[in-house]
């Protein structure tokens, strides 16, 4: 009964608000001029502020957005035509939803001028409604000013499937054949002479080619400037790749080389299923002068280049895994260097070993404001000062690493010294215990399974972290993917993002079951 | 044996948590003190082997000034007297071996213990002791994997191993159920009679106190307000009881027998 009577009292003291100022018109009147004016004189400062706040805001906004759509215009009607002519959805939306808001207000305001009381004799204040729609005009605003364009999202989709498609999966891109150089070249001379020289004569296993006849005259040009063609010779090679391309040269006598024309595109063929082929070409134009009633020993070249050798990584995957390695060690050695300096500094954060006095309580607030401080710059930030310190690689990014870790560690550390149970050590005191082997007896045992959890929390979050710390010259992975990503080798960055996700996956869960086991 | 005059604790805060409490202990003694909570019976206890500084009166302990006792020679009266508490204070996370062995501290060299390496002697004692209270085979454990009556008999194993001459209890059973409250008290009691070392324990329950003590103080708000033998205790008046735990105490009839 006493529980009850005193929750009615309770209630009856809510139940009397103090009396508005002014009248519901005088209020109406107030919040047409100024917005939330009203509210305030019915005595609910904060609602009218708030109300006030956001018209201003939302004013200031809709200005903004207009001088911007519309900057040009001399006056400020000039102005609100051309934006409502350019976005007539979205400026008509947010002046609508701004009238609406102020009519609202007005209304509000009388409304509130006359306490009307619920079925339970509470007054009530209601107008859930108006702040939906101040939400809602916000949202709006922001639609537009982060420029969200889901259309063109949908339209421009295509465009993201290759890229998007070599990320996910980049694998052909992690194996290469060794290229294998197959070639055979036949002598050719011109012009004839008695003793053409021989035909070349095959080697079982070997490439071979064979030219007929193995003389003949160069393209030329006749004193009227029209082509002469060459002789035409019939090429037969053996012993090449099966089904796969062979590309023809000619090497003059000076060994100048160049590849084969004809009809202005160049000359490939297709060996058979057997490696051989069979082609016609026609002698080039000569480029050098050569002289004149001398023959000369020109060649003609057959050569492949296969990918047929055997498979081996890839430059990008073998670069990729030397850089997560790199990844890995610099979380470590950047959570080791961490743990080192953070271990002093979270004495100095403990506020129940530095209440002692006032200078150490000084110590105290000062070393927890640098901490703060510390961590709230992202340890890219970090990363971008100490490459300029450092220069690039991965010891800027350890630096940058471990500056943060520092801060964070003794915040997390600082808390477990905090929060260590009194009891044992009091009871290990009474036993008569030095200061010291209170310490290593009640304090440090109580102290290891939150310091080797947090350690490893920190370690994970440290490799992860150096992932990308490379973006900005950090070493480490990071640097390769960025540096993908600028070439638009797209199946390169996929693997390096591949390496990333993998490790941070497997880690999360190892970091994951050793606190497990800890806690 | 223990000698106590005027005894006074003022905390920084203002609370005044003892008022000029004088009495003494006798050897052999298993002198119960009895109060509600915050009637001043934990400062009491911890005043004696100086887990908190008295503000004023003295303290002798065999003739020797506790209150004015320096580092060293405190360490060592603090080794004869064991103590154990209602929240058991183990180091949860070390095993029950190394919680019984931290009770050696006060007598082994200190560069050495540091390590965790004792003497064989030690090692023989931490396991008579854990045999005593029945817990040899929890010894590897860790002390938070055992039940509440087990972690205080690794508490009462750890007092053992200071071989104290006297064993401060602070609420030793107020964690407990009933059933268990019987067994630790009755370590404590054996230990009372069978090895002859003094008990000064506060306890809550008066069954517990009619059945364990053979010497009773009460505290009031820091005062001592009631000394009492056993059978004082058996007889205690409604009176008195109001004394001691207050007007707005309610007398339950368990395990009461004297009535007025």
């Amino acid at each position: 009964m006493a529980g009850r009577n005193k929750r009615n009292k309770q209630e009856a003291g809510r139940r009397e608000p103090p009396p508005p100022l002014v009248r519901p018109a005088a209020a109406a009147v107030a919040s047409l001029l100024v917005p939330g004016l009203g509210q305030i004189l019915d005595r609910l400062v904060q609602r009218g502020l708030l109300l006030l706040g956001s018209v201003v805001t939302i004013l200031a906004m809709l200005g903004w957005r207009i001088s911007v759509l519309a900057h040009r215009e001399p006056t400020a009607w000039a102005m609100l035509a051309k934006a409502l002519a350019r976005r007539p959805f979205f400026i008509g939306l947010i002046l609508a939803c701004l009238v609406g808001l102020w009519v609202w207000i007005v209304a509000d305001a009388a409304r509130l001028a006359r306490p009307v009381r619920d079925s339970r004799g509470r007054p009530r204040r209601g107008g859930f409604g108006i702040f939906v729609l101040v939400l809602f005009t916000f949202f709006a605003l922001g639609w537009q000013v982060s420029q969200v364009d889901p259309v063109r999202m949908v339209t421009e989709f295509p465009k993201a499937l290759t890229p998007l498609g070599r990320v996910v999966w980049p694998w052909q891109a992690a194996v290469v054949r060794e290229t294998v150089d197959r070639q055979a070249s036949a002598e050719v001379q011109t012009p004839c002479t008695d003793n053409p020289p021989p035909p070349a004569v095959e080697k079982p296993g070997q490439p071979f080619l064979l030219a007929d006849p193995t003389c003949g005259e160069l393209s030329a040009l006749d004193t009227a400037g029209t082509l002469l063609p060459g002789s035409t010779l019939t090429l037969t090679g053996r012993g090449f790749a099966p089904d796969s391309e062979v590309k023809l040269y000619w090497v003059d006598p000076l060994g100048n080389e160049f590849q084969l024309r004809q009809e202005g595109r160049y000359l490939s063929v297709q060996a058979d299923g057997r490696g051989a082929f069979q082609t016609k070409v026609i002698m080039p134009y000569r480029l050098f002068p050569g002289n004149p009633g001398e023959s000369s020993l020109h060649q003609v070249v057959a050569r492949q280049i296969a990918s047929l050798g055997r498979l081996r990584a890839s430059e990008p995957l073998l670069l990729t895994i030397e850089r997560m390695v790199e990844t890995i060690f610099m979380g470590m050695m950047a959570t080791l260097f961490g743990i080192l300096f953070a271990i002093p500094v979270s004495f100095l954060a403990a506020r129940n070993l530095m209440s002692g006095s006032w200078l150490t309580m000084g110590i105290y607030y000062a070393v927890r404001t640098i901490m703060n401080i510390i961590r709230a710059i992202e340890p890219l930030i970090w990363a971008l000062i100490a490459v300029v310190w450092v220069g690039l690689g991965p010891f800027a990014g350890i630096i940058a690493l471990t500056v943060h870790s520092v801060a964070s560690l003794g915040k997390l550390y600082s808390e477990a010294i905090e929060g260590i149970d009194a009891g044992p050590i009091e009871a290990v005191e009474a036993t008569g215990a030095t200061r010291l082997q209170t310490i290593m007896y009640a304090v440090v045992p109580q102290m290891i399974a939150p310091f080797v959890s947090f350690s490893i929390y920190r370690w994970d979050i440290n490799v992860r972290m150096s992932t990308i710390i490379g973006l900005v010259g950090g070493g480490g992975i990071g640097f390769l993917l960025v540096q993908y990503i600028r070439l638009l080798d797209y199946r390169a960055a996929g693997i390096a993002v591949w390496f990333i996700a993998v490790t941070v996956a497997v880690l999360d869960y190892v970091s994951a079951e050793i606190r497990a086991k800890f806690v | 044996m223990l000698e106590i005059q005027n005894l006074t604790k003022i905390y920084p805060d203002g609370t005044v948590a003892l008022r000029q409490v004088s009495f003494t202990v006798e050897p052999g003694e298993f002198l119960v003190i009895i109060g509600l909570s915050g009637s001043g019976k934990s400062t009491l206890l911890r005043c004696i082997n100086r887990l908190i500084d008295p503000t004023e009166g003295t303290i002798r302990w065999d003739g020797t000034d506790v209150t004015a006792a320096e580092s060293a020679e405190l360490r060592r009266i603090r080794r004869q007297i064991g103590m154990i508490f209602q929240q058991f204070n183990l180091v949860r996370r070390s095993s029950v071996l190394s919680n019984v062995l931290a009770g050696r501290l006060g007598y082994v060299r200190p560069l050495p213990s540091l390590v965790h390496s004792f003497p064989a002697a030690d090692r023989e004692l931490a396991w008579k002791a854990l045999q005593r209270v029945g817990l040899t085979e929890q010894a590897a454990k860790q002390a938070r994997e055992l039940s509440g009556g087990q972690q205080q008999r690794v508490g009462i194993a750890r007092a053992l191993m200071q071989q104290p001459r006297m064993i401060l209890a602070d609420e030793p059973v107020a964690s407990l159920d009933p059933v268990l409250a019987h067994s630790i008290l009755g370590y404590l009691e054996e230990l009372n009679r069978l090895d002859g070392i003094t008990v000064l324990c506060s306890l809550h329950y008066l069954d517990l106190v009619q059945r364990y003590a053979t010497r009773v103080i009460g505290l009031r708000e820091g005062r001592l307000v009631y000394r009492g033998t056993k059978e004082d205790i058996r007889r205690m008046t409604d009176a008195q009881f109001k004394e001691i735990y207050g007007e707005e105490a309610v007398r339950t009839s368990a395990g009461l027998q004297g009535r007025s």
